[in-house]
């Protein structure tokens, strides 16, 4: 009895993907190339597609790291990360988690990762019509008692690194500044305006302000939040200020959309 | 010359796979290029660039869709919600038609990303006909399938790449995507004479023809996709048509993408090449 298909192709996945040298038994050997080097040819497919793909979603990081380096924890990732996502667009979804874990004493890669990986989840966001000033003359007064909430391209991220000072130079291709952790988390906004994905920095009073709309505050709810925290006065010009920044760059959207 | 058996609709013409380093000039005019080829993953994306763009050149070309995870070879159940969005971006797109490969990604939801190899025996065939057939009956339209470039031969294998690939497409009703160049790359890897190969192979059935670039390790020959055609490959492709007739055709280019200009420089290149092997035949 032939050995069924479907073990034919778990020991031909686990001689590339596992090394497991049991799958060579499964091809024909010849004089010329050899089974070994035939197979060699596939596991060296398998990780550079993995790894390259890694590379093209975490540019700044690969940049940060350079090749060598960045070969390294890539491949290192590959091993213990076997795909299951059907496309490759997904594959570097737990890389910023796996850098925090194995390298600790270095954690602004997984910082930079986690940034790059951001930006590459704002660039192929939804396309849901944000909240823009237009829409919300033509709503009068009705929008601010209803929840909103980020747009679908719109993440928050908190920073206990100089990564964006990294990020930026690396982009530019600068020398980038020494790593450096900051006396206190500084929060990141991640978003696409138009088709472009852009971040900044977010002072904590603003970070504070998105994280509530992100969990589904109203505007108005929102507003006594802030007056209670640093007065009217002050209150009415933070929000009008963020309010107008967060129209222009489609951050929010109603949370009944 | 089409033959009167033909299930293939006629040619579009010559055309080329839609890079984004090359979405600026397509944008920007006009380029002498009949169709477009995508690669289907790069937009079963939810929104974003991809998709503005896709939109944007779609409604200056007609285009094809192709695939790299099917994975019609592996020996499970399809991936379902895989063809839901293979489905929902052909409503999108309306191509011309929809390829993917002769080969297995992957087993128990461990994908390669790789296109595998299959042993080319009963069991394997069985399994790809029957998928194909699903797959068929799923996009209610008959699928391509590409020869793979291959760099093993399973001990199992009983007969030739292109008997396996004639068999199938008779037995699943379905189209093949031709790639020379991994007949090429196939041929010197496995010393098979790439001519027995095209004369193997059900012409009424050749909807597309892929030229490509490859990497000759000396030993042998690696299909990496960023080169330019080779000149062997050149010649294997004249026979081609000479054999198949004017088969849409298209430059293949996924690494060291070179500029636009050269890519449809290239393509020239094939129309010359196309046009002299039809005289022959005409002659």
């Amino acid at each position: 009895m032939p050995e069924p298909l479907r073990e034919v192709q778990r020991r031909f996945l686990a001689g590339i993907a596992e090394d497991d040298a049991g799958a060579e038994a499964l091809i024909v050997d010849d004089a010329r190339v050899g089974a070994a080097k035939r197979l060699a040819i596939y596991r060296n497919n398998y990780r550079a597609s993995l790894t390259g793909v890694l590379a093209d979603h975490h540019e700044r990081l690969h940049a940060w790291l350079g090749d060598e380096q960045f070969d390294n924890v890539a491949c290192a990732y590959v091993a213990a990360h076997p795909s299951t996502t059907r496309n490759l667009r997904h594959y570097g979804d737990g890389f910023a988690a796996f850098l925090a874990e194995n390298f600790p004493d270095d954690g602004e890669q997984a910082e930079l990762a986690r940034l790059d990986w951001a930006l590459r989840a704002a660039f192929d966001a939804p396309d849901v019509p944000a909240l823009d000033a237009v829409r919300v003359t033509g709503l009068g007064e009705t929008w601010l008692d209803q929840p909103l909430t980020l747009h679908p391209s719109a993440s928050l991220l908190s920073a206990r690194f100089n990564v964006a000072a990294l990020w930026r130079a690396l982009d530019d291709g600068e020398e980038p500044p020494e790593p450096v952790e900051l006396t206190e988390p500084v929060a990141l906004l991640v978003w696409r305006n138009g088709l472009q994905p852009h971040f900044r920095s977010l002072s904590e009073i603003e970070a504070g302000a998105l994280a509530q709309l992100e969990a589904g505050a109203t505007f108005t709810g929102l507003s006594a939040h802030v007056i209670e925290a640093v007065g009217e006065t002050a209150a009415m010009e933070e929000l009008a200020g963020w309010l107008g920044q967060w129209l222009a760059d489609g951050v929010l959207v109603l949370g009944l959309d | 010359m089409r033959a009167e058996n033909s299930r293939t609709v006629p040619s579009p013409g010559f055309g080329l796979g839609l890079r984004p380093d090359h979405y600026p000039d397509f944008l920007a005019g006009p380029q002498p290029v009949e169709w477009l080829e995508i690669i289907s993953e790069n937009y079963m994306v939810p929104g974003g660039r991809p998709l503005a763009m896709l939109d944007r050149i779609r409604a200056d070309y007609p285009m094809v869709m192709h695939g790299v995870s099917l994975s019609i070879g592996s020996d499970e159940p399809l991936d379902r919600a895989y063809l839901a969005d293979l489905t929902a971006l052909a409503e999108r797109v309306e191509p011309l038609w929809i390829s993917d490969h002769l080969c297995w990604t992957g087993i128990d939801a461990h994908n390669s990303h790789d296109l595998l190899p299959l042993p080319y025996d009963a069991p394997a065939l069985q399994c790809v006909v029957d998928n194909i057939g699903r797959v068929q009956d799923s996009l209610g339209r008959r699928i391509l399938i590409e020869n793979p470039s291959s760099y093993v031969t399973f001990r199992s294998s009983d007969r030739s790449e292109w008997d396996f690939l004639a068999d199938m497409a008779e037995r699943a009703d379905c189209l093949l995507l031709l790639d020379v160049n991994n007949i090429y790359v196939s041929a010197r890897n496995h010393g098979f004479d790439p001519l027995d190969y095209l004369a193997g192979l059900p012409a009424h059935r050749i909807q597309q023809i892929h030229l490509a670039g490859h990497s000759d390790m000396g030993d042998y020959v690696i299909d990496t996709h960023d080169a330019e055609v080779c000149d062997a490959v050149w010649e294997l492709y004249a026979r081609a048509i000479a054999m198949f007739g004017p088969v849409a055709t298209m430059i293949e280019r996924d690494d060291a993408i070179p500029p636009l200009a050269d890519l449809i420089v290239e393509l020239d290149r094939a129309r010359t090449v196309a046009a002299r092997a039809m005289q022959h035949v005409d002659a």
